[in-house]
């Protein structure tokens, strides 16, 4: 019994990262852009939050430019998505570099050595469990409001029929822009999740490509939060599950492999039939 | 004219802004950049290496261009690589032979891993209309695990200590273009395959039908090019030229495969390739820039004190700034 509560325990503890970034992922696409910047998202709001930990000492302030690095890089891509229409894949990759090799520029900065920070103050187990709520608070406020309020009417018309809202009256350039804010917001409290939450430092390839794990979670959530944040726990699951396997000789890689398995089974539509919102990636 | 000048403020923008990453991590940019050139093209060593890297980064970087031309978005040059290399590899370390039949069948292995592996991508597109941009970011980390697994697990070689395979008999190294330097033949196979792909962008029907699919899917469509078969194509090309260029890093440079096989080649091969206006011979040209800032940073690093990251900062405002150019009109999901 101790057994199963430590695995449910460490399930959402490897899940809350997976589940902030899945459902930026999902409020990105449902307004009708790709964001495949997410995995840079997670780095910067994850070395943003230790290196204002690190200069203050305190690390809600750090949070605070978790939270902020993430918007700063997924606002990147709306802004540059809509106001300069540029390719949203080709621009979320160079932002996955370019905080990727800043953040690694920002160890040295900070610390004179590159690779890993020095060990700053965090919120410990307790800020963890918060963190670990607000994420699933997050999917269900974040389902509610797409799904019930004029807000979430006004992004989906906008991931689906851009046109169509423009005649509405709606301005799609405006409501894919908010949509990516909010996405930095959560995928910034994702990285501070594994920084500040999980650890109490950062290291070069910290995020390990949740960000893309992210990605397959929102197909396999079929794209509504609820459904991500259901695959994210899946997925955290099975990385939980990797630590009892390993004892039984199952190698770990497999265990690894198995989420991005999944998403590619995925795409072929297996699982029955979902879609990905009609204008997602189509620039404006 | 015009296009001059604005690679150029480019350029600037770009330059002044490392130079700015520099000043803030506390070093003379001057002397950065100094260092950075000396590394680079300080003597027959450096611009060797420099060469090395170029022709490391021009293979993914036509691949990537290869798809973009048929408007589809091969962002798994570096899995395709990183497998090309795995599969060179693991046929290097188990034949002994000679050169002249080793050779061909170390970066034939290769190029056949690379295009398994962007083939997965074109049958999911080509198939079942799947996303060509998700299927090559999951199979990018799949690529890393498969590796990791099959050199450590089941094909573990047992006289290696590390996550690597046995080295290749040195009868199967590629011949040096310059003794004593890592710079080999894989330059001239590079510099080969830009003219080849020049050639049959602008020259052949095959050509002509993947930028049709690229730029006008529709007017391809009703044409008769079938849009499948296309994408199908592409993507399996572009993934054996990616594994073919990840397989001339192991007879040629490491003489093993490791995952330290690729710094992230695939990804820099994006910005090289949209730097090249998905041109083969400007992304020679592109390709050769990039390479210095790879061999350069490790000296500006040693002798500045600029991080080598800088070079990350400024690939990643390059990718970004680039952007906004179009390319090719994204084909429509089939399904």
């Amino acid at each position: 019994m101790p057994d199963l509560i430590g695995f449910l325990e460490l399930t959402l503890v490897k899940a809350a990262p997976l589940i902030f970034a899945a459902l930026a992922g999902v409020v990105c696409e449902r307004s009708g852009i790709l964001n495949i910047a997410l995995e840079g998202a997670l780095a910067a709001g994850a070395f943003a939050a230790v290196a204002a930990s690190y200069e203050t000492g305190n690390p809600y302030l750090g949070a605070v430019a978790g939270i902020l690095a993430g918007v700063l890089v997924c606002g990147t891509l709306g802004v540059a998505a809509t106001r300069f229409r540029v390719d949203q894949i080709v621009a979320g990759t160079g932002l996955n570099v370019l905080a990727i090799g800043g953040a690694a520029f920002g160890i040295v900065v900070m610390s004179g050595t590159p690779g890993v920070t020095p060990e700053v103050h965090a919120f410990g187990a307790r800020g963890e469990a918060v963190l670990v709520f607000v994420a699933l608070c997050s999917a269900f406020v974040l389902q509610f409001a797409l799904d019930r309020t004029p807000w979430g009417l006004r992004v989906r018309a906008c991931g689906e029929n851009p046109q169509a809202a423009i005649s509405a009256g709606l301005d799609p350039r405006r409501i894919r822009v908010v949509a990516t804010l909010i996405a930095g917001v959560l995928a910034g409290l994702g990285g501070i999740f594994l920084s500040l939450g999980e650890l109490d430092l950062y290291s070069d390839g910290m995020t390990a490509g949740r960000g893309f794990i992210a990605l397959a979670a929102v197909i396999f959530g079929r794209w509504t939060p609820l459904g991500a944040c259901a695959a994210a726990i899946a997925f955290g699951a099975l990385s939980a599950l990797q630590f009892v396997l390993q004892r039984a000789g199952v190698p770990s890689e497999l265990m690894q492999a198995l989420p991005y398995v999944v998403a590619l089974a995925a795409l072929t539509g297996i699982f029955g039939k979902s879609r990905a919102p009609a204008a997602d990636g189509v620039p404006l | 004219m015009k296009n001059v000048r604005d690679a150029a403020l480019f350029a600037a923008v770009l330059t002044a802004l490392a130079a700015g990453a520099m000043l803030l991590a506390g070093a003379n940019p001057i002397a950065g950049f100094a260092a950075l050139a000396r590394g680079a093209l300080g003597g027959e060593r450096q611009v060797s290496e420099t060469l090395v890297q170029t022709s490391a980064l021009l293979f993914p970087s036509l691949a990537v261009a290869f798809a973009f031309r048929a408007g589809l978005f091969n962002i798994g040059a570096e899995g395709q690589l990183i497998v090309g290399g795995l599969f060179a590899g693991l046929a290097g370390a188990a034949f002994v032979a000679p050169g002249w039949i080793a050779i061909p069948i170390v970066l034939a292995a290769g190029a056949i891993g690379g295009g398994l592996w962007g083939g997965v991508a074109g049958v999911l597109r080509a198939r079942f209309g799947g996303n060509e941009v998700i299927a090559t970011l999951m199979l990018n980390v799949l690529a890393v695990l498969l590796a990791n697994y099959l050199i450590v697990g089941p094909l573990h070689s047992p006289n290696v200590a590390g996550p690597e395979t046995a080295e290749l008999p040195s009868s199967s190294w590629l011949p040096a273009l310059l003794p004593h330097t890592r710079l080999t033949i894989a330059f001239a196979f590079a510099l080969a395959l830009a003219g080849l792909l020049r050639y049959v962008f602008a020259r052949t029907v095959f050509g002509f039908e993947l930028r049709a699919a690229g730029e006008a899917p529709q007017a391809a469509a009703r044409a008769g090019i079938d849009l499948r078969r296309t994408a199908l194509v592409a993507m399996t090309v572009s993934g054996a030229i990616a594994g073919f260029g990840g397989a001339t890093l192991v007879p040629g440079v490491l003489h093993r495969f490791n995952v330290e096989l690729s710094p992230g080649y695939g990804f820099i091969a994006i910005a090289v390739a949209l730097v090249g206006g998905l041109d083969p011979l400007w992304i020679v040209l592109a390709a050769f820039a990039f390479g210095i800032l790879q061999s350069g940073s490790l000296t500006m690093q040693a002798l500045a004190h600029v991080p080598k990251d800088v070079v990350s900062v400024v690939e990643g405002l390059a990718i970004l700034g680039l952007s906004a150019r179009r390319f090719a009109t994204r084909a429509p999901d089939v399904a």
